[in-house]
């Protein structure tokens, strides 16, 4: 009985026990309940021994649970306690109802499913309310993009994209061979090899305007490189920030090279950065609570082009 | 062979105090635990550091101990109402049953796979994995799902219509906030909250990243606001502001008019020629909805009123004088 703890083995137990109990004749065989319950046999053995010595005041014998513990076999009857499972912790009804929810919110999820049976059943026991607490919005990339994409990958074609490249504010046509898709901070990606580029690339599904499968196969590699978003290894330079304090989140939005907090509030910030673009928006949000300590050469002046090129706008 | 070690004795002595708490009605008194539960001991203080501790692992577990104060620590009795503590049965199928550990085992929400495995025990236990396709699970995706520590206390909240209190930090500043939580959701990477506010008397949207202290829960059911039976549209980011909503005109570029009409589907919109647009949306939060409209660079830019366009410029010249680097 060394590897659970005592916590583990009461929890295991009190689900167990009303399990064996509702079955016909109280009965299951020792095989089934331990891989039901991922639990060794000797300790299921050991617990249920237990368990039939288990009662209440004065432990008369139809006071006791009524265990019987063969070599293969259990059979158990119980008083009138522990004849239903506990109930799940708030945790655990969060994490239930956030996975299975999740999971179905993903464009071209089956909606007559195993998992929306089995979701809609746990929601009608958890009372009024439990339905509507919780909205997952993970995805709002256009369904049928995803979907030629989903099979593009399973037929091993490349796909031909109408991207907007984000951190180069910029539209393009390009040709990529779909490796796989992922999800992340509730946005999805593709992840690919981008023949313009001759590069692994990631592109975000919801900038994507349109996409065509071509007839071209391709192999995909073999495991998959790890999916990064940017890593910092192809940066086009550094750029050191002294954040006031109203900008400090973005100590914990972004990934940086190095952070110091300042007892007065504010940060002093390292980033790598990995597109202009992407540095013009953040310097334009933070304005004066962001100022630029330091930066390579390619990223001087940054902030204040940008600013100069709007302004140019609104002065028309 | 029967196990004698200290685990196996304490398991026993748990498994018969939880017997003892749940068949009585009245409550059973301190006293008589430590005469009739098997396992305790007859001294006082070992008696007391025992049962707190059982107390403790018990209510760990989640088992709903309710306490009935009497005159001493003695006479105090304790019960678990066994309508509390019973898992209603959902009725699952096998299928549905494996569906639901393969989406717990997809979806990572901060929660401990430890704290899983025990939910799918109390659900029936784990059957056969079903292949994910007819789970209805698609293949080969992985999704992480960010947590925060205020969200479970403000889902508790939610279900057991609680009244809550929090430090909440928005654009007006940092105050104490007493709220209704109704709703939770997940959008764009964020959590947000739902709630009426108590002091404002009107709903509000939260962000939970600008939670700033623990979630004080009040007693369940004392909520006393109705959730409206339509609940309103998933809020952005400028819309979570303490200020009367502003009517701000927006241009887009062809370039980008498709994804700012993601983000602002529920707005009016004109369209322009060559496929730009401009679209009117209602702004509670100034500095959001700057954000916002300066994410798209040079192919947004703001046509009324003229104060938000005089803001936008003293924001930029801000920028421009402070960066002549």
């Amino acid at each position: 009985m060394a590897d659970m703890t005592a916590a583990e083995r009461l929890d295991r137990t009190l689900a167990i026990v009303p399990w064996v109990a509702n079955q016909p004749d109280g009965t299951a065989t020792i095989s089934e309940i331990s891989e039901r319950f991922a639990i060794d046999a000797d300790d299921l053995r050991d617990c249920l021994i237990i368990t039939s010595m288990v009662g209440v005041h004065p432990y008369t014998p139809d006071l006791l649970i009524n265990a019987i513990v063969d070599a293969d076999t259990v059979t158990i009857d119980l008083p009138d306690y522990f004849r239903r499972p506990l109930r799940l912790t708030a945790e655990q009804t969060f994490a239930l109802l956030t996975s299975a929810k999740a999971l179905l919110s993903v464009p071209g999820a089956d909606h007559s499913s195993a998992l929306a049976r089995g979701l809609e059943k746990v929601l009608r026991t958890l009372g009024e309310g439990s339905e509507t607490a919780v909205d997952i919005g993970i995805d709002t990339a256009p369904d049928a993009i995803t979907e030629l994409l989903r099979s593009a990958i399973e037929r091993r074609q490349a796909v031909e994209i109408t991207y907007y490249s984000y951190g180069r504010d910029d539209t393009g046509t390009r040709r990529i061979n779909p490796w796989a898709i992922h999800s992340e901070g509730g946005l999805w990606y593709l992840q690919g090899w981008c023949h313009a580029s001759n590069a692994e690339r990631v592109f975000r599904i919801d900038r994507i305007r349109q996409a065509d499968i071509t007839d071209a196969e391709f192999v995909a590699p073999n495991p998959l490189p790890s999916f990064e978003l940017f890593d910092g290894s192809n940066a086009l330079g550094r750029i050191t920030l002294l954040l006031q304090p109203d900008a400090r989140w973005v100590t914990e939005y972004y990934p940086a090279e190095s952070i110091d907090l300042h007892p007065d509030g504010t940060a002093t910030i390292v980033l790598a950065i990995g597109s202009m673009a992407w540095l013009e928006r953040l310097l334009l949000r933070l304005g004066p609570d962001a100022a630029v300590v330091d930066a390579t050469p390619e990223l001087q002046g940054v902030g204040g082009a940008a600013a100069r090129r709007l302004l140019s706008i609104y002065r028309d | 062979m029967i196990p004698t070690d200290k685990s196996a004795e304490k398991f026993e002595r748990q498994m018969n105090l939880l017997a003892a708490l749940s068949d009585t009605v009245q409550g059973v008194r301190a006293i008589d635990i430590q005469q009739r539960v098997p396992g305790y001991n007859a001294d006082h203080d070992s008696f007391r550091r025992t049962f707190e501790r059982d107390k403790k692992d018990l209510l760990s577990l989640g088992v709903p101990i309710e306490v009935v104060t009497g005159a001493t620590a003695e006479l105090t009795a304790y019960r678990v109402d066994k309508s509390k503590y019973e898992l209603p049965d959902p009725g699952l199928e096998s299928d549905e049953l494996a569906a639901l550990h393969l989406a717990l085992e997809t979806v990572t929400v901060g929660s401990s796979p430890g704290d899983m495995a025990r939910a799918m025990w109390r659900l029936g236990g784990v059957v056969d994995a079903a292949s994910s396709d007819s789970a209805g699970i698609p293949v080969g995706e992985i999704t992480e799902i960010p947590s925060n520590a205020s969200l479970v206390p403000l889902f508790r909240a939610v279900t057991e219509r609680r009244v809550v209190s929090f430090t909440y930090e928005s654009s007006a500043g940092t105050s104490k906030r007493s709220v209704e939580p109704w709703h939770l959701d997940f959008k764009r990477g964020r959590w947000n909250l739902t709630a009426f506010d108590l002091e404002r008397s009107e709903q509000r949207n939260f962000r939970l990243d600008r939670v700033r202290s623990e979630v004080q829960l009040e007693d369940p059911g004392s909520q006393s606001h109705p959730i409206p039976s339509t609940p309103s549209e998933q809020a952005d980011p400028w819309e979570f502001g303490d200020n009367e909503p502003v009517v701000m005109t927006v241009r887009f570029d062809a370039e980008v008019s498709d994804f700012a009409r993601q983000s602002l589907s529920s707005c009016t919109v004109t369209e322009q020629s060559g496929g730009a647009a401009s679209f009117q949306v209602p702004v509670a939060n100034w500095p959001a909805f700057r954000s916002f409209v300066l994410s798209f660079l040079d192919h947004a830019e703001i046509i009324e009123p003229p104060e938000a366009r005089a803001a936008m410029i003293e924001w930029l010249e801000l920028i421009e004088g402070g960066d002549r680097g």
